[in-house]
């Protein structure tokens, strides 16, 4: 039983993390109706610049590193906007997927040519802090990932219901031409939104990086894929579902990788996003229409 | 001559691949799942002749048939989503698969040596041809038998009542349910005949390259089954051929001396493409 809560509970922390990725994928297919295949790429491209860029300058601390990520991954956000969607037309739907299947592509290969394919470890903070309530134990290191992540999402929050910017963003979400009616710059919003999410997935490569211990871009795959099963899991456009979903998915994955073992893992969590289709298709907190 | 034959046969089978996708994308539906119908293929087939001892013709058609089935079976829950649902779920499902024959063993001790599937480790000497004698230039012909075969079947296909039916579902289903359409019916056909393309393509693919394993059939076979369909446009199975030799031949091999920036120019180039043909190469012009 404590091996259960022990395994579950630093699943759902870690999950956060995946909570944060599937919050870019849901914001930007609930402003834009695409999806950004590149996002993940992205969010790892980010931690690498943060954490590249820095070394290069200086031995710096920790959070300098996680700051960095955060503006890199933003800047990366607006290049992936203009590249994969500003140019193309609405009417068609397929070629910004492809476009962004090209910027995930394109960003790993970045990755493996500045680091010559290594793995890089990653800065971490309060790794050798451990929280005991007996057995049960809580990683100093895992608590600080959940709590920026728990920070990020509520920063998020306020932008979207508590300022103009998050007005516009909904309003556009809701009906883009009536937004423009409204004098709302439909195309600034777009890529606002894609600046915005890049910050949150820079922030998240950052504390998977932090968590794992090492970045390496065979990450980009796998959490393109726990990205879009959050989202999906979570309901499409819906943020506080891919918080929920993050965090499920999160535990859930890791109880399996601990009775199941790492090759059957994935396995189940695919499974459970099919049960999911089935008995409700709409996910967690289906959108209202 | 080899070296031109060896790249035939990759054209061959990876235009089988994006054939497979191009009849689902023509019904406006996008399926990530076509590298798990492709490895269906590719272990049943290499099963059959490694272990059973069949003959490869036969093989294919069982896999293709395996590759139909499941495209089928898929297809019934799956399609009732749309959109970016579909996609993640035919990614999950592609994923699944994959993963199924991570942790799939089936061996049997044959002449000394234990072969067939074997986890991690793949399945290795799939070697049918080696057996028979084949030359490298028979068995690109024979690989692209089934390549003009399959195109010729879709181009048939884009001729006839069905394929007006197929694009009539893919333009707007609204309009095509409102014409006494069965959008289901239609959308598990294209998926269905998509599946036993990519089965077939997915057995020719194990007997080419004698070694297996689940990281072949990983998200990136996925999106490459996409991507030569919407990079050649929808317009007619041409287009994906052309995208394949463009993909395979220019950007894989072509540019081959560029050393390690290739791979920087390639998604450099897709997205470029993308955003000077957004409707595909030899796709319609305009919107």
């Amino acid at each position: 039983m404590l091996d259960f809560l022990q395994t579950l509970s630093d699943g759902v922390l870690f999950g956060a993390t995946y909570a944060l990725i599937g919050i870019g994928f849901t914001l930007v297919f609930g402003v834009m109706h695409k999806i950004n295949m590149a996002y993940a790429a992205a969010s790892v491209g980010g931690a690498y610049a943060g954490l590249l860029v820095l070394k290069a300058v200086a031995v710096v601390p920790a959070w300098m590193v996680f700051l960095g990520a955060f503006l890199a991954g933003g800047m990366l956000g607006w290049l992936v906007y203009v590249t994969c969607f500003h140019f193309i037309p609405l009417s068609s739907p397929l070629a910004p997927l492809m476009s962004t299947v090209g910027m995930l592509l394109l960003i790993d290969e970045v990755i493996v040519h500045l680091t010559a394919g290594m793995p890089q470890n990653y800065p971490a903070m309060f790794d050798d802090v451990m929280l005991r309530f007996g057995e049960f134990t809580l990683r100093g290191d895992l608590l600080l990932v959940f709590g920026i992540s728990v920070l990020a999402m509520i920063g998020l929050l306020a932008l979207l219901y508590r300022s103009r910017l998050g007005l516009a963003t909904r309003a556009v979400a809701q009906q883009p031409i009536a937004a423009q009616l409204c004098g709302i710059r439909v195309t600034r919003v777009n890529a606002l939104t894609f600046v915005i999410a890049g910050l949150l997935g820079g922030l998240a490569g950052a504390l998977i990086g932090a968590s794992v211990g090492a970045l390496s871009p065979l990450l980009t795959t796998p959490l393109t894929v726990k990205g879009l099963v959050v989202t999906v899991i979570g309901g499409l456009g819906s943020i506080p579902g891919a918080i929920v979903a993050g965090l499920l998915v999160g535990g859930f994955e890791n109880l399996f990788q601990q009775f199941r073992g790492v090759t059957e893992r994935d396995m189940y969590v695919m499974l459970l996003l099919f049960a999911f289709l089935v008995f409700r298709p709409g996910g967690l907190f289906p959108a209202k229409s | 001559m080899d070296f031109y034959f060896g790249l035939a046969q990759t054209v061959g089978i990876h235009t089988l691949l994006g054939l497979s996708a191009y009849i689902v994308l023509l019904t406006g539906q996008v399926s990530l799942a076509q590298a798990a119908f492709f490895a269906i293929g590719a272990y049943s087939a290499g099963m059959l002749t490694v272990l059973a001892g069949w003959h490869v013709v036969p093989a294919l058609g069982v896999g293709s048939m395996l590759g139909a089935v499941t495209a089928c079976a898929v297809g019934f829950p799956a399609l009732r989503v749309k959109g970016l649902m579909l996609v993640v779920a035919t990614l999950a499902f592609g994923e699944g698969v994959r993963l199924f024959f991570f942790n799939f063993d089936y061996q049997v001790a044959k002449g000394g040596i234990r072969v067939g599937p074997l986890g991690g480790e793949g399945f290795r000497q799939i070697r049918f041809f080696q057996e028979h004698g084949w030359t490298t230039g028979e068995v690109m012909l024979f690989i692209w038998v089934f390549v003009i075969a399959v195109m010729a079947l879709l181009w048939w296909f884009d001729r006839s009542r069905y394929g007006a039916v197929l694009r009539s579902v893919g333009e707007d289903e609204v309009a095509a349910q409102s014409v006494g359409i069965n959008l289901t019916a239609v959308k598990l056909s294209a998926m269905t005949v998509g599946g036993a393309i990519a089965g077939a393509g997915g057995g020719l693919y194990a007997h080419y390259t004698t070694h297996i394993e689940h990281a072949n059939f990983n998200v990136l076979l996925a999106t490459f089954a996409i991507a030569y369909p919407i990079v050649g446009g929808l317009r007619t199975v041409f287009g994906t051929l052309a995208a394949v030799i463009f993909v395979q031949a220019f950007l894989v091999e072509g540019l081959r001396f560029l050393g390690d920036w290739r791979n920087l120019l390639f998604g450099a180039l897709i997205i470029l493409a993308m955003n000077l043909r957004p409707h595909g190469l030899f796709g319609r012009h305009g919107a």
